[in-house]
């Protein structure tokens, strides 16, 4: 049992400091005194879901990008799809699984989130990829 | 609660079973896919031997009455949530009102609903499985029916499943390594030779190299297998004694009979072979009318396949628990 005093706000903003610098975005430490959970603000939160971040378009038209929630790999595809329907770009609905991130024997699916045109794959198959990392560009149709 | 919408006959209530009283004539019962109930307890939260639904003639359906976390595993084929297509081996949260719905599965047997909190029936004898023959466990002992109520219990899980669901490389994929693929259509299925082994001639040949199939006279409580009649060098008397699942026994007529999850407690004819325990999943989920081939094991293979399966079960718990602190602390 280490020494370390994780209730002290010195300690935190020490860890804080680290994570920022790091570019990790959340750290949870678990003891049986307690839990410490730092989550670091990035203003640019990646969520599962498409957020709506325009991120300093060329274009016009603001493209969603479909997000790693977290570290893993990256398997593009969806089970409950013919391989056939793979091709970019084609149209997906909200619902629709675009692939997987894979951590160990877990699966998370991706879902497109909205409906629109996928256009771009971002990542390689079974690439490791890091949380908030863009895997998917949709252009949404209104 | 959740209610059952639509059923078809001898679907039940199981969990991992009721061992331990077979010297009294209770049968062990208990999921035919017990690896499947373990990984769909644990996408939900629960405790790996939470009563689940086996589900083994389709359609089935039911809705639930309260924003529930849920998954089902085992057979193949996509399950809907009202009209929503889903992934199997996958939990979610459906919200109050929501119907499930399961359709014949493409290639295997029984399907599992897990459900987070586990289904609150009592416990007789230290499970909730349904004993069909003893009319005891379960769902009032005996199969589901339309419009049947079962009480869900408090899931314990904190960390929520991620909106999108949260999903597992299922068993068949994961441990492809020590479960190997159909040979010509035939499942292949591990046995260690039997106590009455010796009496089959060229060392059980007859047995070990023929193709069999699941006859129709097929159910929980054993498999009748049909194919070449197999006759032992001398027909011997034999007192009844203790058998499980896994039993592979010989009778008269040649057509041999493997045991499964409520399996008879004893029985007087020669047993040729027995299946070896982490091949039981695989043989539960095999259609009437599938192929199948006994493949002679070893006590060392059987523990090594045992002892891959159990590390695949701790990565997907470990795992999976990972993934969801991470992606709360995250949120």
């Amino acid at each position: 049992m280490s020494g370390i005093d994780f209730s002290d706000p010195a300690t935190i903003a020490f860890l804080t400091d680290a994570l920022t610098a790091a570019g990790v975005s959340g750290l949870e430490i678990s003891r049986p005194g307690g839990q410490l959970r730092i989550v670091i603000a990035t203003g640019n939160e990646a969520r599962i879901d498409v957020s709506a971040t325009s991120q300093p378009a060329p274009a016009a038209q603001p493209l969603m990008t479909v997000k790693a929630p977290m570290a893993g790999h990256f398997c593009p595809g969806s089970p409950l799809r013919s391989p056939a329907a793979g091709r970019l770009p084609r149209t997906v609905s909200a619902a629709d699984i675009l692939g997987f991130l894979r951590v160990g024997p877990v699966l998370l699916p991706l879902c497109a989130g909205r409906a629109g045109i996928l256009t771009k794959q971002l990542a390689e198959p079974d690439a490791l990829v890091g949380f908030g990392d863009p895997l998917f560009e949709i252009e949404p149709q209104s | 609660m959740i209610e059952i919408v639509e059923t078809g006959p001898f679907n039940t209530v199981q969990d991992l079973g009721r061992p331990g009283y077979r010297d009294i004539g209770v049968s062990a019962s208990g999921a035919m896919d017990p690896l499947a109930v373990r990984i769909g307890n644990i996408l939900v939260g629960n405790e790996e031997g939470a009563a689940a639904i086996e589900v083994q003639t389709f359609p089935f359906s039911l809705r639930f009455d309260r924003r529930t976390v849920f998954a089902v595993t085992g057979a193949d084929g996509d399950p809907l949530l009202d009209a929503l297509e889903l992934l199997s081996w996958c939990a979610y949260t459906a919200e109050a009102g929501q119907v499930l719905a399961l359709k014949h599965p493409p290639t295997l047997a029984r399907a599992y609903v897990s459900i987070g909190g586990g289904l609150d029936v009592p416990s007789v004898m230290g499970s909730r499985s349904t004993s069909l023959r003893g009319s005891f466990g379960g769902n009032a002992g005996r199969p589901l029916e339309k419009g049947d109520r079962i009480a869900v219990g408090n899931s314990t899980d904190l960390a929520p499943v991620p909106a999108n669901g949260l999903a597992v490389i299922e068993p068949a994929v994961a441990l492809r390594e020590v479960f190997p693929d159909l040979v010509d259509g035939a499942l292949p299925v591990r046995a260690l030779p039997g106590g009455e082994h010796a009496l089959f001639p060229d060392d059980g040949d007859a047995f070990w190299s023929q193709t069999w199939k699941i006859s129709s006279r097929s159910d929980r409580t054993g498999y009748r297998l049909s194919g070449e009649p197999i006759k032992p060098t001398a027909s011997i008397e034999m007192r009844s004694h203790g058998i499980m699942p896994g039993v592979i026994q010989v009778p008269p007529g040649g057509e041999p009979i493997v045991q499964m999850s409520d399996a008879n407690t004893a029985g007087g004819y020669p047993k040729i072979a027995g299946v070896i325990e982490c091949d039981l999943w695989r043989l539960g989920q095999a259609r009437i009318g599938s192929r199948l081939r006994f493949v002679r094991s070893t006590h060392a293979e059987a523990r090594a396949v045992e002892q891959a399966v159990a590390r695949y079960v701790k990565d997907v718990r470990t795992t999976s628990e990972m993934v969801k602190r991470a992606l709360r602390a995250m949120a």
